[in-house]
């Protein structure tokens, strides 16, 4: 997901709420055609007017940004459990040098054993 | 309608830093000897503590001057002219308080923002850049792990303005390596806090006068009263993007006062040095450098303006503040260059003010998204 991608859910759940954009521009304070940039990716959107957006558009804030990257940025790694990820990267500040040498050298064997086959 | 009228107030400001600037912080500067890393002399932060401008965006109501970014550019600007390093100093304490202002908790905001202002104002610092790289924020490897009442921390964070002094950090960490971009959380870390170490201090060829360092953070435990928005998970990312992009406006600022110190220098040599029987500014190849120099720093001045007018009106400043850090920039770097063929070897006497001139104008393309991402930026809004 990207700019572009944010822009559309903004202007899915503006047209859900049944609000032109001139009226949903009102309510958040911006020109229509500041919003028409950002429905159309063409504006950078912080995080304040997300807020705004979430609670004039009955929305979580997730909704307009969860999974958010820029353009290019998917990664083939959706099976991967997160959490055993983070914990493999926290634990790693634990160890000493030559241990963390030791883990390389492991992962390299198991990515050696992976182009094998 | 764009209205860059300096006002009153602002030309008070102005007068009061430049007298400053050339009474105490540029003869200072030229004195100390920063060849070697020693202990952080406060002298210039106290200076700019009397007017209470070590973090200039503070609002009145924690003690702060409360300043617009149009009139936080002019100071930067002016302060520049004497010490870049300075600038960055107050540049990192405003990048540090950004966040802060823009999404803290009451209880953020009034235990920490009172703290840098005043004469006793303390530094801070903005940790984004790792060994692994800063403009990438996929590259990022500090992070943040949930635990019951908040999170644990593990990274490291390099080149940290202002770190060996400051009394509190403010970072971004991921806290789903799968989804770096949008996991990102903001926290800010207290310096005395358990598991933080300040590591080696960046012996830097710039930026003379301000310190950075390596911050370590080991397994360090943040409770939810430091975490940015601590209910709303998916918001770091949006918060960053816009610290920065109202952040970078003041490397623009550096960048002119850089080039206009620059400027100056070669201006008043030209009038000096006499060269077959005239002065070197009456023939014409350097006036027309000099011609050349005042041109472009009053566009990138004019941009910079541009885009902090932009910020303080809530309006559209994301290329415009790109566009101005990219111009200026280049201009510092095109107008040390140029003031340096005027002085010839004058120039380039170690440690001299051109040479740390030149020295921190190379470093703007570097800092605070690199010119490179900053096109990036652009060009996605093209």
């Amino acid at each position: 997901m990207n700019l572009r991608e944010l822009g559309e859910r903004i202007q899915t759940a503006r047209e859900e709420k049944k609000l032109s954009q001139e009226q949903l521009a009102n309510a958040i304070g911006c020109s229509q055609s500041a919003l028409s940039n950002y429905e159309k990716g063409k504006r950078r959107i912080y995080l304040s007017l997300l807020e705004k957006l979430s609670e004039i558009l009955d929305k979580p804030l997730n909704y307009f940004v969860e999974n958010f990257e820029e353009a290019n940025d998917d990664l083939p790694l959706a099976n991967l459990d997160s959490n055993l990820v983070l914990r493999i990267i926290n634990n790693i500040y634990s160890l000493d040098q030559e241990q963390i040498k030791e883990v390389d050298l492991y992962i390299q064997y198991l990515l050696w054993k992976k182009d094998r086959g | 309608m764009m209205d860059l009228t300096i006002n009153n107030y602002q030309k008070q400001l102005i007068e009061t830093i430049r007298k400053l600037s050339e009474q105490e912080i540029k003869p200072f500067c030229l004195k100390k000897d920063f060849s070697k890393t020693q202990a952080f002399d406060w002298h210039l932060v106290k200076l700019l503590g009397e007017l209470n401008l070590v973090c200039p965006t503070i609002p009145v109501e924690y003690g702060g001057l409360g300043l617009d970014m149009f009139t936080i550019g002019l100071i930067i600007e002016e302060i520049s002219v004497a010490s870049p390093s300075l600038a960055a100093i107050v540049e990192t304490n405003v990048h540090f308080a950004q966040p802060i202002i823009l999404a803290g908790s009451n209880y953020q905001k009034e235990t920490i923002l009172p703290k840098l202002t005043g004469t006793d104002a303390c530094l801070s610092s903005f940790a984004l850049t790792e060994v692994t790289g800063g403009s990438d924020v996929k590259s990022m490897m500090t992070c943040a792990r949930k635990i019951s009442n908040g999170f644990i921390l593990n990274g490291r964070k390099e080149y940290i303005l202002n770190a060996p002094e400051a009394e509190y950090i403010l970072l971004f960490a991921f806290t789903d390596p799968l989804h770096k971009k949008s996991s990102l959380r903001g926290f800010i870390i207290p310096r005395t806090i358990s598991g933080l170490r300040i590591g080696h201090i960046n012996e830097m060829a710039v930026l003379d006068y301000a310190q950075m360092a390596e911050i370590i953070f080991d397994h360090i435990e943040i409770g939810p009263d430091m975490i940015l928005k601590e209910t709303e998970p998916y918001s770091g990312y949006f918060l960053l993007t816009q610290t920065m992009d109202i952040g970078r406006v003041l490397t623009a600022a550096t960048a002119v006062g850089i080039a206009r110190a620059a400027y100056e220098i070669a201006f008043d040599f030209s009038n000096q040095r006499i060269q077959f029987d005239r002065k070197i500014r009456n023939h014409q190849a350097v006036s027309h450098s000099l011609v050349d120099m005042a041109t472009k720093i009053e566009m990138a001045r004019l941009m910079t303006w541009k885009a902090c007018w932009l910020i303080d009106q809530g309006d559209d400043y994301t290329i415009a503040s790109a566009m101005a850090k990219l111009s200026a920039s280049a201009i510092a770097q095109e107008v040390t260059a140029a003031a340096s063929n005027i002085l010839g070897a004058k120039a380039l006497i170690k440690g001299s003010f051109m040479d740390r001139l030149t020295n921190d104008a190379r470093m703007l393309s570097t800092i605070e998204g690199t010119n490179n991402i900053l096109r990036n930026i652009i060009a996605s809004l093209l």
